[in-house]
């Protein structure tokens, strides 16, 4: 929360010189380019996960058994990856053009169409299929919580199983399909490595012009303000409205009145799951893999594994951090009394919003006097300088990801703990129990399914990210992710192919294991 | 009269197994049907089955005169004219009252679903509550906007899945009483399932006891009290006690209360020593002072009616043994005191176990 | 406050002071060290420090990132652990000067070696190896005689490639066209040139290059080096060998030309042991590597470019002020903006 402070205060003293040059020339573009490409994604990925996860809970497609988690795994690819991928593939030069030009004779450009994928279309759909997943399993889950009995009542009333789902099922998700659609409106906004492979130039493209080429933090911190900003006037107006609907919560029932698809049905039914899963995972997977398989040698393989291993340290610090975050707000908003008590989960959640190499740069703000203090307070005592103790340490990057990841873990056990009853929260203080005995006893074993959720979430998320560690890292501090990076930005994927396996495949293990955890919980 | 519904030979089976088999019932137009049995007895599973949410395997299901149901043509739920009302109510949480009730006839003219709606309102009191929430209402009045709401289409059959049971027990008895007025008034065809038999006779105009997947009796109250057919039937409705006793000759028994004698003849095909079980009512017990003492008592409760006691057998481990005895005086008897019972001569009630 | 407020507030801070001795305890060293801040990609420069290592015994440590190493390096002030900073344009040297982030070094070898066209008059930065601007053009073509202002010329309508007018490379080059041409032609000349290109600006320099190779344009910007390493990729190859690498402006100013170089933090902790690595990356043999792993010019004289690159020819070189180009920095990028250049 300090760093968005930070950032903040320094946006105010922007110099309003060059915002009205960008103004004039540039601004308006990047932002309508923004609010287009964050609608888009948003719409996307709620077409992709709300239509996905309705057709898994309350259809019969086929092959749902596997389709059902199958549509997670593309989280586990970092969006850059898949971009890069996909630029490669449906490019002008890229194979797919070329053979179809091989193949029907086209010299050039002129002789036919094909759809140009660094454009912002292409951008939404290929970040909506990495981001979709978020908007699915939410959705999943709230579909297969809901109580049947509405729908039973609703069919009832007269409705076809199908109307139940839009009248009744549909509109009890949306708060939890509300809670993923700013997950994802937050991180594509956040976005800027994707978006600079399709040429896209958004808010985010503003932000570092002015913080690089035009070497003024202080504006480039005023317009990261603004995109937060932007990102809180959405998710507030969703809010409102919806506000008065207080969903109850209902108990689980088990008996699902399924839609029995026609022929036809089935066949689109099947065939857009099938579609999700192969562009938004197993089509870039086998990609890497075939890279992998001509480019990696074995010396490669073991080069990796200490990049590897600090990449799963500072994910694994940052997931648990951010889960002990996120249950000290959830706790204090849920036990205090304080008319603000929601205030600090909420100012936390934002975190996610920002680009990862702005968030660096307020980190340093951050940490940057305080290494200043210790050392004054160090020289006071005459004791030597003991230099920068937080600043460019592993320390920093756990803390930056803690702030930026805040929201999942804020969101995830935030749903978990509505789910307990307000009645608990008494009833120990009635067993003559106090505050910390109720709390290990009783809340922490209640939340024990949110808090895997949300610690796997930012696990996966963390081994990911980029930009942050990017720049906040140690000397010689390398991660999966800075490796890729490097060989991706010389056009070298080929050689990288194998650290990026590793990422998606331990990005895959928690999915997975989460997806069984969460079977069996629910039996 | 018309049937509005039939039932025949009725199986559902779900994942390879069989919950209701061999099931047969009908009801005419504006019974109230009260639907008991022990939990796990398929009570649910029926409603379900006549609701449209499972198929059958086997039996026809006639709803009035115009909907056939059989294991190959099947009809939608929402095709069956039939309202329900759930035990939770299952109100759309994210509508208000009026849009809740009206969301079942939105297809119908304007004019109309205002005045439906202005009705319901009325009738179930929910003026000026029309434009809430329903976390905003009190249980009760959830309750009367699900009841409104299933009767908005002008269901031909309502189906009630344990509908008082979420309702405080002082205002249940009221509330069961209005509601059957108010189904008696609008002369609705309804099935009530419940465990608690006392529901049923409040509520109900007939019974149907389930065991195991299937109707074991139906009747009225009264009928069905006076004689149940099986044991099952009489232990769920807890129409007395049980005492084992063997045959001794054709009128008369061995019991642990000595011998008694019945007036009605031959009140079973059982041969002679076979330990079978008499439906004991409390009225037909008396205390015999003169006698020795063969009970004793191991409970008291304080009713409106005067002192209830729960006696057990002075022999426990003999074949004629029995666990508990119920009986209701005004005399006042201590906790473990020993008294002699014997059983008034009366038309036995024996099922075999 | 409530006593549970009270209660997870302490528990906050204890978290916090728990993870903050967990992870300060691991920085502990005190072997002959120096550390180096880089813009350049780490397996470019690695082959060089790994050398300076074996002939010294002190040991390089690197942190790469191309955002924000200034705003780090800034932050850090006084107690930065940074002794070198390696950049790849001559802008972000400007910067780091203009910032008093440097200090001077006077070393011999240094100003000896570096001719003064590529040091900072204040010898707070050097510039260690030269890159040229080039233009690319198809093999189709056939021979072009091209300068930059050309790139404005309609006969190429729709058959130009670029990466985007914002990165560093080009802005560089668009500063030494406001330096020619003055402010209000190099805006013209920009928008001429943005309506010339067959696609929104994408990609990196190389991918011009394989655009030519498909056809879908003839002619691209990009920087020499990325020629001879396109040469060396097996997948590469095909496409640098459907282009000719050309000079621009060889019969009037010159080509463009950008540095990669170095500077001496403000704050070394490790300062001789920095003036030993800065030295020996001016040295012969470092330059040599230089020339022949990167394909960059050596900024020595006195070292020859390698034989794939000195194939391309003599040419003439730009002799603008690398200190006017950084200057034209921000008006560029201005202009780049008001051309909408890369919308």
């Amino acid at each position: 929360m300090l760093p968005l402070l930070v950032l903040i205060s320094e946006g105010i003293s922007a110099s309003t010189d060059l915002f009205s040059h960008l103004w004039q020339t540039v601004l308006p573009d990047y932002i309508s380019n923004t609010l287009l490409l964050g609608t888009f994604v948003v719409l996307l990925s709620v077409c992709f996960g709300v239509i996905s996860a309705a057709l898994i809970v309350h259809s019969n497609v086929a092959g749902k058994a596997i389709l059902r988690w199958l549509l997670m795994l593309p989280l586990a690819m970092p969006a850059y990856l898949v971009a890069y991928l996909y630029t490669d593939l449906f490019d002008y030069a890229g194979p797919v053009q070329r053979t179809l030009r091989l193949w029907f004779n086209w010299q050039n450009f002129n002789d036919y169409w094909f759809f140009d994928i660094r454009t912002l279309g292409g951008a939404s759909i290929i970040i909506a299929l990495v981001l979709f997943p978020y908007v699915y399993m939410l959705a999943r889950t709230a579909f297969e919580l809901q109580d049947q009995n509405l729908l039973k009542a609703s069919r009832l009333l007269g409705l076809s199983a199908k109307q139940s789902f839009f009248k009744v099922a549909l509109p009890l998700a949306r708060p939890a399909i509300a809670v993923a659609a700013s997950l994802v409106l937050m991180e594509t906004l956040a976005d800027f490595a994707t978006v600079q492979y399709f040429a896209v130039n958004t808010l985010t493209t503003a932000i570092y012009d002015t913080w690089l080429g035009y070497s003024d933090l202080a504006t480039a911190n005023a317009l990261a303000s603004i995109l937060m900003l932007f990102i809180l006037f959405t998710i507030v107006a969703e809010q409102r409205a919806r506000a008065g609907q207080a969903h109850q919560s209902n108990r689980i029932n088990k008996i699902h009145q399924i839609i029995i698809l026609s022929n036809t049905a089935q066949i689109f039914a099947s065939g857009f799951c099938w579609l999700l899963a192969i562009t938004g995972f197993i089509l870039p997977f086998i990609l890497l893999l075939l890279m992998a398989w001509e480019y990696s040698t074995i010396e490669q393989f073991f080069a990796l594994i200490p990049s590897a291993t600090n990449s799963i340290n500072v994910a694994f610090w940052a997931a648990s951090l951010s889960v002990v975050f996120a249950l000290l707000f959830t706790l204090f908003k849920r036990l205090s009394t304080d008319k603000w008590r929601y205030l600090p989960m909420q100012i936390s959640g934002f975190g996610y919003a920002i680009p990862g190499t702005v968030l660096a740069m307020a980190m340093m703000s951050t940490f940057a006097p305080i290494d200043y203090m210790i050392n004054d307070i160090a020289k006071f005592f005459n004791y030597s300088p003991p230099g920068l103790i937080l600043s460019g340490s592993i320390f920093a990057i756990i803390f930056a990801y803690t702030v930026r990841f805040a929201a999942i873990a804020n969101g995830t056990i935030d749903s978990g703990i509505k789910q307990i009853p307000r009645s608990i929260d008494f009833a120990p203080a009635s067993l003559g129990v106090n505050l910390s005995t109720m709390l290990t006893k009783v809340h922490l074993p209640l939340l024990k399914p949110s808090i895997w959720v949300a610690w796997l979430l930012v696990f996966v998320e963390a081994m990911k990210e980029l930009p942050a560690v990017l720049l906040l890292r140690p000397f010689n501090f390398e991660t999966l992710s800075t490796k890729i990076y490097q060989l991706i930005s010389d056009e070298m994927l080929e050689q990288g192919a194998l650290g990026a396996i590793f990422i998606v495949l331990l990005g895959l293990l928690p999915i997975i294991w989460l997806n069984r955890n969460k079977d069996n919980t629910s039996q | 009269m018309t049937d509005i519904l039939n039932i025949k030979d009725l199986r559902v089976s779900l994942q390879g197994k069989t919950i209701l088999s061999d099931v047969q019932l009908t009801l005419s137009k504006g019974d109230i049907l009260g639907l008991v049995g022990p939990s796990g007895c398929g009570k649910t599973t029926l409603l379900n089955t006549i609701a449209g949410f499972i198929e059958q395997e086997q039996g026809q299901i006639l709803i009035g005169n115009s909907i056939a149901i059989t294991p190959g043509n099947n009809v939608a739920p929402q095709h069956r004219n039939i309202g329900m009302i759930f035990q939770d109510y299952a109100l759309f949480p994210h509508l208000t009252v009026e849009q809740n009730i009206c969301f079942g006839i939105d297809k119908l003219a304007k004019k109309e679903q205002q005045s439906r709606l202005n009705n319901l309102v009325k009738l179930l009191e929910l003026t000026n509550l029309e434009k809430r929430f329903p976390h905003q209402l009190s249980g009760g009045q959830q309750q009367r906007v699900a009841i409104a709401r299933a009767l908005a289409p002008q269901p031909k059959l309502l189906l009630l899945d344990e509908p008082f049971s979420n309702i405080d027990a002082r205002l249940r008895n009221e509330l069961m009483l209005s509601m059957r007025h108010l189904l008696k008034s609008l002369n609705i065809t309804a099935i009530f399932v419940t465990h608690n038999k006392n529901e049923v006779f409040t509520f109900a105009d007939r019974i149907s006891v389930m065991h195991q997947g299937s109707i074991l009796q139906t009747g009225s109250p009264a009928s069905v009290c006076q004689q149940p057919i099986n044991w099952q039937v009489a232990d769920f409705l807890q129409l007395g006690s049980w005492i084992p006793l063997k045959v001794q000759s054709s009128i008369t028994y061995q019991t642990a209360l000595g011998e008694v004698s019945c007036l009605n003849k031959k009140v079973s095909s059982a041969k002679e020593d076979k330990i079978q079980q008499l439906l004991l009512k409390p009225h037909y017990i008396e205390i015999c002072p003169t006698s020795t003492a063969n009970v004793q008592v191991d409970h008291i409760t304080i009713t409106e009616q005067g002192f209830h006691y729960l006696f057990s057998s002075l022999t426990p481990n003999t074949e004629l043994a029995f666990k508990q005895l119920s009986y209701y005086s005004n005399e006042l008897y201590s906790l473990g005191q020993q008294v002699a019972l014997t059983i008034k001569t009366h038309n036995f009630i024996v099922f075999n176990k | 406050m409530s006593p549970s407020t009270n209660k997870i507030v302490t528990l906050l801070f204890t978290t916090i002071a728990l993870f903050i001795t967990a992870f300060t305890s691991l920085l502990a060293n005190a072997t002959e060290e120096v550390n180096v801040y880089s813009y350049r990609q780490p397996f470019l420069v690695k082959p060089l420090f790994d050398k300076f290592t074996e002939s010294t015994g002190i040991k390089v440590n690197v942190v790469f990132a191309k955002k924000g190493m200034s705003e780090r390096l800034a932050r850090e002030g006084e107690y930065s652990p940074a002794d070198i900073l390696l950049t790849t344009d001559i802008s972000r040297l400007i910067e780091l000067q203009e910032r008093n982030l440097l200090q001077v070094n006077n070393s011999a070898i240094l100003t000896s070696v570096i001719p003064s066209q590529y040091r900072s008059t204040d010898n707070t930065w050097f510039a260690l190896t030269t890159r040229v601007r080039n233009i690319y053009s198809a093999k189709r073509l056939g021979a072009v005689n091209i300068n930059y202002e050309d790139l404005a010329d309609e006969k190429y309508k729709g058959r130009i490639c670029t990466r985007s007018g914002k990165h560093a490379y080009n802005v560089a080059l668009v500063s030494s066209m406001i330096a020619e041409h003055g402010e209000a032609e190099t805006l013209v000349w920009l928008e001429k040139f943005k309506a010339n290109l067959a696609r929104k600006p994408q990609g990196n320099d190389r991918g011009q290059v394989q655009a030519i190779h498909q056809n879908l344009c003839d002619i691209s910007l990009g920087n020499s080096y990325y020629f001879g390493k396109m040469l060396v990729d097996k997948k590469q190859k095909v496409w640098a060998d459907a282009v000719n690498i050309n000079f621009p402006n060889q019969s009037n100013r010159g080509a463009h030309v950008n540095i990669s170089g170095m500077g001496l933090a403000k704050y070394s902790p490790n300062i001789k042991n920095a003036k030993m690595l800065m030295d020996f990356l001016a040295s012969k043999p470092a330059q040599q590597l230089y020339a022949h792993t990167n394909m960059e010019y050596p900024v020595r004289t006195d070292v020859a470019p390698s034989a794939l690159v000195a194939s391309w020819g003599k040419f003439k070189a730009d002799k603008l002020s690398l200190e006017i180009i950084a200057k034209n920095r921000q008006l560029a990028l201005k202009l780049i903006d008001r051309a909408r250049f890369d919308l």
